[in-house]
């Protein structure tokens, strides 16, 4: 006797496919899966929290370039090398040595730094009462983040920001038509990397790179080569994510004005306020799987080859997981997967868990009664979502 | 050596395995197993283990 399950569909490439759709919720309602036009969608918490971790399912976007015509060249080589797409072993060694220099205690070493970069940004803007937030704060925010982490200068930024979204356009299906844009702008950031990587042999300082030079496990070092594939990896996915997440912060902050000023008046409160807004508006959305053999999970099947999404922003907001969904930035609440989880599980969470408490805080301290200030202007929210334009008007405190 | 792992926190990512991987392990359901009592010869891996822990949920005591 087989017993028929009525398991929901959904169509994600339909434009107007929403992650915030009754669609949805009603699906996650209906089971703890769907089938869509493009493989399975995982949808509650309880199920996120553990198949993201299982090792059947491999990150799987290393064939990305070759699916897409790329099969040689400087930026096929470095990504089906890069640590995201690894496994196994492979992955595991890179990993290691990669670890220790993100651990807690050395990021917070950054913690006075950010602090300054985020005044500095908000005082060049607060006379004025009004300002476009992804231009005027997220954007050089996030990027100088990444230069005084890896010791680029921050009169730079600008140029890291550029090559960044070139390098971006190679996560696009026109990637082939793009393929010399992204390809320039990949070798002048092994340009930068590999004169920090040199500079840091030459002269060690206490930072973050020399850390990575020194990184030395049982008689193991990274290469010069993985050494810079390593830091291009991390500017790279370290950017727009970070930008992302802020201009969501600002969305789900702007939302619930109660909170915003529970934490101008509790500035200890940022780190969880955070939490909050990456448990319930993550920038990432979804984060893919591909099934390496046949994947069974109770009624689930999934043939060998078959793409896995793990539907963050909908486990996130899951009731069975969150009874009390609504934001409250003094909740405790069980973990979120917007730095996604297992052993790909986010190499630069701490970094970002701390610029984006101090970045809340600072703006909550000075900014009240935030409000739209013209149109803003959106990516699709699905996949890795934010805004592109968010103009905002203020009144100080 | 005494290691402890706080069991509200940890969310069995793994990532402990990569630094001490004679100490902490994955199980067949994905849930971390380790050795409370590992020989002392480990610590600089333990404390590597620790330091690396995105939960932060690993204490280690003499
Ligand atoms: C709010 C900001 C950020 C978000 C939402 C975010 C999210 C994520 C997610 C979801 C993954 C897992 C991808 C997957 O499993 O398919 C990931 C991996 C990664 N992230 Fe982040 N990230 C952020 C900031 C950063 C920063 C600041 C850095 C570097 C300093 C960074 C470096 C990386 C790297 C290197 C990986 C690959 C790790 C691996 O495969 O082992 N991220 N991130
Ligand atoms: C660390 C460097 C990263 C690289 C190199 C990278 C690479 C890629 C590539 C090649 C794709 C297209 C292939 C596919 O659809 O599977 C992709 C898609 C995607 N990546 Fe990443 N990724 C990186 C980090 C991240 C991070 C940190 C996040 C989350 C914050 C993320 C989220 C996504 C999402 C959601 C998609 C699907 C986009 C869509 O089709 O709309 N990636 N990524
Ligand atoms: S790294 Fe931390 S969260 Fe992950 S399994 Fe080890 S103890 Fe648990």
């Amino acid at each position: 006797m087989s017993l028929e399950i009525d398991v929901p569909y959904l169509d994600i490439s339909d434009p107007s496919f929403s992650m915030h759709s009754e669609a949805v919720r009603n699906a996650r309602e209906q089971h703890w899966y769907a089938k869509t036009n493009y493989g399975f969608a995982i949808l509650r918490h309880e199920y996120v929290s553990i198949l993201l971790k299982d090792t059947r399912l491999i990150q799987g976007s290393g064939k990305w370039p070759d699916h897409n015509g790329v099969h040689t060249g400087l930026f096929h080589d470095w990504w089906t090398t890069c640590l995201l797409v690894l496994e196994g072993d492979d992955h595991h060694r890179i990993r290691r040595m990669l670890n220790p220099a993100f651990s807690f205690r050395h990021i917070e070493s950054y913690v006075p730094r950010c602090e300054s970069l985020a005044v500095e940004l908000v005082d060049a803007i607060i006379e004025k009462g009004e300002f476009e937030f992804v231009n005027d704060f997220a954007e050089p925010y996030a990027t100088r983040v990444l230069c005084i982490l890896t010791g680029i200068p921050e009169s730079e930024w600008s140029t890291i920001a550029r090559i960044s979204s070139s390098i971006g356009l190679a996560l696009g299906i026109t990637i082939k038509n793009d393929l010399a844009e992204i390809e320039a702008a990949l070798a002048e950031l092994y340009g930068y990397a590999e004169s920090l990587i040199a500079d840091r042999q030459a002269n060690p300082r206490d930072d973050l790179v020399t850390r990575l030079v020194d990184a030395n496990r049982d008689g193991d070092s990274l290469s010069d080569d993985e050494l810079r594939n390593a830091l291009c990896l991390l500017i790279f996915g370290g950017m727009d994510t970070t930008r992302n997440q802020l201009g969501l912060g600002m969305q789900t902050m702007m939302r619930n004005p109660d909170q915003w000023e529970l934490l101008a008046k509790h500035p200890e409160l940022a780190r969880n306020a955070v939490e909050e807004v990456m448990r319930s508006n993550p920038t990432t959305t979804w984060v893919t799987r591909e099934a390496m053999v046949d994947f069974d999970w109770e009624d689930l099947h999934a043939p060998a080859g078959s793409t896995v999404h793990f539907f963050t922003q909908v486990s996130g907001n899951d009731p069975e997981a969150y009874p009390n969904p609504g934001i409250d930035i003094t909740a405790e609440r069980a973990p979120h997967y917007g730095f996604g989880g297992g052993m790909h599980h986010c190499l630069g969470h701490f970094v970002a868990r701390m610029d984006m408490a101090i970045a809340l805080r600072t703006l909550s301290q000075r900014m009240t009664n935030i409000r739209l200030n013209g149109q803003d202007e959106w990516m699709p929210d699905s996949g890795n979502t934010g805004p592109v334009r968010l103009p905002l008007a203020f009144d100080t405190r | 050596m005494h290691v402890y792992v706080d069991r509200a926190k940890c969310d069995n990512h793994g990532q402990c395995t990569f630094s001490a991987p004679t100490v902490f392990r994955l199980d067949d359901t994905g849930v971390l197993q380790f050795d409370e009592n590992p020989d002392d010869s480990l610590r600089a891996d333990v404390d590597e283990a620790a330091d690396v822990c995105p939960m932060q949920a690993i204490m280690v005591n003499d």
